[in-house]
Parts: structure tokens; C-alpha cells; sequence
């Protein structure tokens, strides 16, 4: 026990003393490494996948498949469906895995906010998820375009809105993930939710093939974030589609601040 | 200083706070003993934040916890020595939580060196952490922030003999130093080792708010009287019954007093002039006083010959 006192030592760690205590935490298990890997190991099979169904579309008897030539930035972006998941549970252990062990207790002592907590939780997801989508992209990249052959194409400013545009939606449902984490504190019930939200409900909504129903499931989130990386024009401005996922994410982590605040941890 | 004034706290129709109202002094050790469920768990976390209050508050020197900018250089707590993530190690838990206050990270060794955790002891993931290095972890965490305020839920849980002992000097060291150090637990004994102050709840009601002497001392102490004479003995016993004692056989040349006072008994004895071989306080413990301020207050009483029975 030291007798000095080290209160007047950097007192002034604030909201950059709590990120940094969530940098720490995250990269301090294994699990977070499992879960980036597994993420490239998704990318890769899936971009794969597409672009052999796209190749094989051009390449069959029956005519009425040809897709042409696509960008590997399409088939990139369809990946996502799937690869979106491994980044999700980035997101959503964040906060869950406090509530498992029982940390979340110190992190309340540590900072007493909840909605600085929450915060610098979205920060460091954002942080680790934004570059990790870049890497995914160019791993998609990579795997999609000797794959695709004669039937891709790769023009590079188009590729490189396509890596930004899927670095973003992964940042953005990452901390959509977290907000939902922090309300639900179950990691299974909250990858329920998640499923339902994403897929599940957008897709039944879309199965019928009705206007009005596929109006709702534009407003969506990852039907949203797919209108945002598609660039779609049509049913809205790719702009709004980002507005739109970026919505749901806020949107989930003031739900999630709420819970925090509201419940006894 | 921790202050609570009226702290309440229900969960639904249970009340597992009922309005405490206590001042926690520094410069002493104030032991928070209860039964289990009597609510020091929940007094504790109300006083860090984590569970709100249904009524009334819980002050650290003067501000509510949720008020406070950087918490651990006001006030260290151990709340459950298991709250570790199971993949982190004890070092990187530690430097999370100093570098959320902005805790220098040389502070997270001296810690570690000061509960006796060596590199090898830090590294283990925490699901490899026993009970008991799992303690002196959350205590090492509760010392980063140097704080003047300490609160340590049932600390010595799963230590050794050495550990208790060690756990026991820390707590002493550290009021002397003159921080208020709160520290709950349902060993009786080892707070009259360690304990100044006593609070004592039952049902989430204060029963006792006094130095550790005072509670021991106003305990119903039975006195042990032996003599060599068992006439004189006789004698003794009708001189006690009829100063309103209770007096109880408890050997050919023994008696067993309760209703009186040491110093009572042996006043009598000299008065009846009768030749003792022995005069000494029987079961004048803390644990003593305990059983009998929260007779009426167990929460899971157990119910005598219930055991065995096939109902």
C-alpha cells in the first residue's frame, strides 16, 4: 500500500479514459480474435459462393439467367447478408458478455454514466468494425474476382465506394447490435431479435410481393443499409438509406442508455 | 465518510432496505454484519450506483456515486470477487479499469504486489482464478484509485488462515491511515477482530449502530461460577436467585449465572463468603450478541425437525 496519494496524478482521463478502458477490455479475450477471423473465413466463402452463381448464371444452357457482367463491388455487397453476423456478435459481446460475468458492476463503479458507457462502447465497435469491413471487402474482393473471370468487373472508383460502403453498414449494425445488447443483456435473445429484424420480418414482409408491405420493409435496417450500398435510386436516394440505418443504430443505443439507467445493474 | 439517510429499497412487495439511516465515520473499520438476505449486498450497491433507491439516499462524502467524475479515487469497492470475464486475465482487468479513471498503468503492479498476486497469478484467465485469488484481485482493483472511502463485501470468503489474518491487517492499516473502510460480513467472529464500529441490520432494519465493546458488552452474558464448596455454592445460588439471577447447575461444583454481571456475581460471593475457584464471562461473544439482535429478523430460518421427515 502506498501511502502517497496518487489522486493528483491525470486526473483528467474522461471520456477518452473510458474508451480506452474499453479498448482494453475488448482485445483482452481471445474471443475477439475468434470472431474477426471467423468473420474474413464467412467473407470469403460467401463472396466466393456468389460469384461462382454468377459466373454459372452467364455460363448455363438456359438464357434467361444471364446476368451479364457484374461489379465484384455486387457481389461484395450480397455478402454481407451473411457476413454481417460475425461482425453483429462483435457488437453485441461487447456489452453482453459484462452482463454474463458480472464485470458490468466494475465498469459501472469505473464510470458511473451509462450513457458515457455506452458511448465509448460504440466508439471502440465503431472503431474495430469500420477497418475490419474495410479488410473484409478487399478479402471479398480478392476472392470474387478470379472467381468471376471473364464475367467481373472491378472498376476502381466504383470498388472503392463499395469497400466505404460496406466498412459503414458494418460499423453502423455493429453498434445497432450494442444498443440492442445493452437493452436486452441476454446475448442469445438479443441475436434473436437481431435476426428478426434484419431477415427474418423484412424478408416475410417482402415475400408476398405487395407495395405497400415492401414499402415497410424499405424502412428496414439492413434492407435500408442494402438500398445505401447497392446505391440504389429507387424506392429513395442512397443518402437515405444511410439516414436510415444510422436511425436504427442511434435509435438502439438510446434504448439501450435507457435500460442502463433504468435498471439496477 | 459514507452517509445514508433513509436509504429504502423494495423489489416489488419485498423490502430489502427498510429507511437506513447511518453515518460511516472514517479513521475506523465499520463492520456490516446481517443474516443472509438482511440487504448488505444491496445497501452496498445502492451506495455505488448500481441499484437506484426506492427512497432516501446514499452519500460519499456528501455527493451521490452517480455524481462522481473519476469513482475510484473516491471510493474502492470489492463487490464479488468472481466478476471477472472468464478469458481475461486479472493484469488486463485491472488495466481496464485503471485506465477508465486515467489511472496511471504502474499503479496496476503496485497493487498487484501489494495483495500478493505475482505475474504468473495476474496472467490466468479469470476463469482459472480461485475464490481466493479472485478476492485479492477485487481488492487490488478497490486500492488502484488510492481512495479515502473503501467498501468490501464479505472479503475474506474462500482465503486461507493466512489470507483472513492478511485481509484483517490490510483493513486495519488502511482505517489507521485514516479512510473509512466499510466491510460486510456474516462472520461474526472475525469482526469483533477487526471491526471499531458495529452496524448490524436484520430485514433491511438498522438494529445496532455502536463500537464493537459496547455490542459485546451488552450482550445477556452468562457467567461460569465453580467452587470447591458445594454448600457455599448452594448458598451463592439462593443469594443470586434472589438478586433476580438465573442460576443453573452446570456440574457437581459449578454454577452457570445469567442476569448478572461478572462483577455482580463476585460481589455476592464475597458477601456469602464463599471460596471461588473460578468466576468467568461464558460466551460473551459478538456471535452471541448477533444470534440474540437478529432472533427476529432470519430471513430463511430453519425450521427444527423438518430434516429426515417424509411428508
Amino acid at each position: 500500500m502506498s501511502t502517497t496519494r496518487t489522486r493528483s496524478a491525470s486526473r483528467s482521463a474522461g471520456f477518452g479514459g473510458t474508451v480506452a478502458a474499453e479498448w482494453t477490455k475488448l482485445w483482452s479475450v481471445r474471443s475477439t480474435w475468434w470472431t474477426l477471423l471467423a468473420a474474413v473465413l464467412v467473407t470469403a466463402a460467401s463472396a466466393g459462393q456468389l460469384a461462382i452463381y454468377a459466373a454459372n448464371a452467364n455460363t448455363n444452357d438456359d438464357p434467361a439467367d444471364d446476368r451479364g457482367i457484374v461489379t465484384v463491388g455486387s457481389v461484395l455487397v450480397d455478402s454481407m447478408e451473411l457476413t454481417q453476423y460475425a461482425v453483429l456478435a462483435l457488437g453485441l459481446l461487447a456489452v453482453t458478455s459484462e452482463f454474463t460475468s458480472g464485470t458490468i458492476r466494475t465498469t459501472l463503479q469505473c464510470t458511473p454514466s451509462r450513457g458515457r458507457v455506452l458511448l465509448a462502447k460504440a466508439v471502440v465497435t465503431a472503431a474495430v468494425t469500420f477497418p475490419l469491413g474495410l479488410l473484409l471487402g478487399g478479402v471479398g474482393v480478392l476472392v470474387a474476382r478470379p472467381v468471376l473471370g471473364e464475367w467481373g468487373a472491378a472498376p476502381v472508383a466504383d470498388t472503392l465506394r463499395d469497400l466505404l460502403a460496406v466498412a459503414t453498414y458494418l460499423a453502423l449494425v455493429g453498434v445497432l447490435a450494442l444498443g440492442l445488447g445493452a437493452a436486452l443483456r441476454s446475448a442469445v435473445l438479443t441475436l434473436i431479435v437481431l435476426l428478426a429484424t434484419l431477415m427474418v420480418v423484412p424478408l416475410s414482409l417482402q415475400e408476398p410481393d405487395i407495395t405497400v408491405l415492401n414499402r415497410i420493409a424499405d424502412g428496414f435496417p439492413a434492407v435500408a443499409g442494402g438500398h445505401f450500398m447497392a446505391g440504389d435510386a429507387e424506392p429513395y436516394p442512397a443518402l437515405a438509406g444511410l439516414l436510415l440505418l444510422a436511425g436504427w443504430a442511434c435509435a438502439a443505443l438510446g434504448i439501450g442508455r435507457a435500460a442502463l439507467r433504468r435498471r439496477d445493474a | 465518510m459514507i452517509t445514508l439517510r433513509g436509504l429504502t429499497k423494495r423489489f416489488g412487495r419485498t423490502t430489502a432496505v427498510d429507511s437506513l439511516t447511518v453515518d460511516i465515520a472514517p479513521g475506523r473499520v465499520t463492520g456490516f454484519l446481517g443474516p443472509n438476505g438482511a440487504g448488505k449486498s444491496t445497501t452496498m450497491r445502492m451506495i455505488l450506483g448500481l441499484d437506484r433507491p426506492t427512497a432516501g439516499q446514499a452519500l460519499i462524502g456528501g455527493r451521490a456515486y452517480r455524481e462522481l467524475r473519476h469513482p475510484l479515487y473516491e471510493v474502492g469497492a470489492l463487490l464479488d470477487a468472481k466478476a471477472i470475464h472468464p478469458a481475461r486475465s486479472g493484469r488486463a482487468h485491472l488495466l481496464a479499469t485503471a485506465r477508465s479513471n486515467g489511472i496511471p498503468a504502474r499503479r496496476v503492479d503496485e497493487v498487484l504486489a501489494t495483495v500478493g498476486l505475482d505475474d504468473r497469478a495476474a496472467a490466468k484467465p479469470g476463469r482459472t482464478l480461485s475464490l481466493g485469488m479472485g478476492q485479492r484481485l477485487g481488492i487490488a482493483g478497490a486500492l488502484l484509485g488510492d481512495p479515502p472511502v473503501l467498501m468490501f463485501d464479505e472479503p475474506v470468503n474462500g482465503l486461507d488462515p493466512d489470507g483472513v489474518r492478511w485481509v484483517r491487517q490490510l483493513m486495519r492499516r488502511l482505517a489507521e491511515q485514516g479512510r473509512t473502510v466499510f466491510v460486510s460480513s456474516h462472520l461474526m467472529t472475525e469482526m469483533q477482530l477487526t471491526a471499531d464500529q458495529l452496524v448490524v441490520i436484520g430485514r433491511g432494519r438498522l438494529l445496532v449502530d455502536a463500537p464493537v465493546d459496547e455490542v459485546v458488552a451488552g450482550s445477556a452474558v452468562a457467567v461460569r461460577v465453580r467452587s470447591p464448596h458445594p454448600d457455599g455454592l448452594a448458598k451463592l445460588a439462593e443469594r443470586l436467585t434472589a438478586a433476580g439471577a438465573t442460576v443453573e447447575p452446570a456440574g457437581p461444583d459449578e454454577l452457570t449465572v445469567t442476569g448478572a454481571t461478572v462483577d455482580r456475581v463476585g460481589d455476592l460471593a464475597y458477601e456469602s463468603g464463599v471460596r471461588l475457584h473460578e468466576l468467568s464471562p461464558h460466551g460473551a461473544s459478538l456471535e452471541r450478541a448477533f444470534m440474540e439482535l437478529t432472533a427476529d429478523s432470519v430471513e430463511y430460518a430453519g425450521v427444527p425437525g423438518t430434516v429426515g421427515e417424509h411428508r
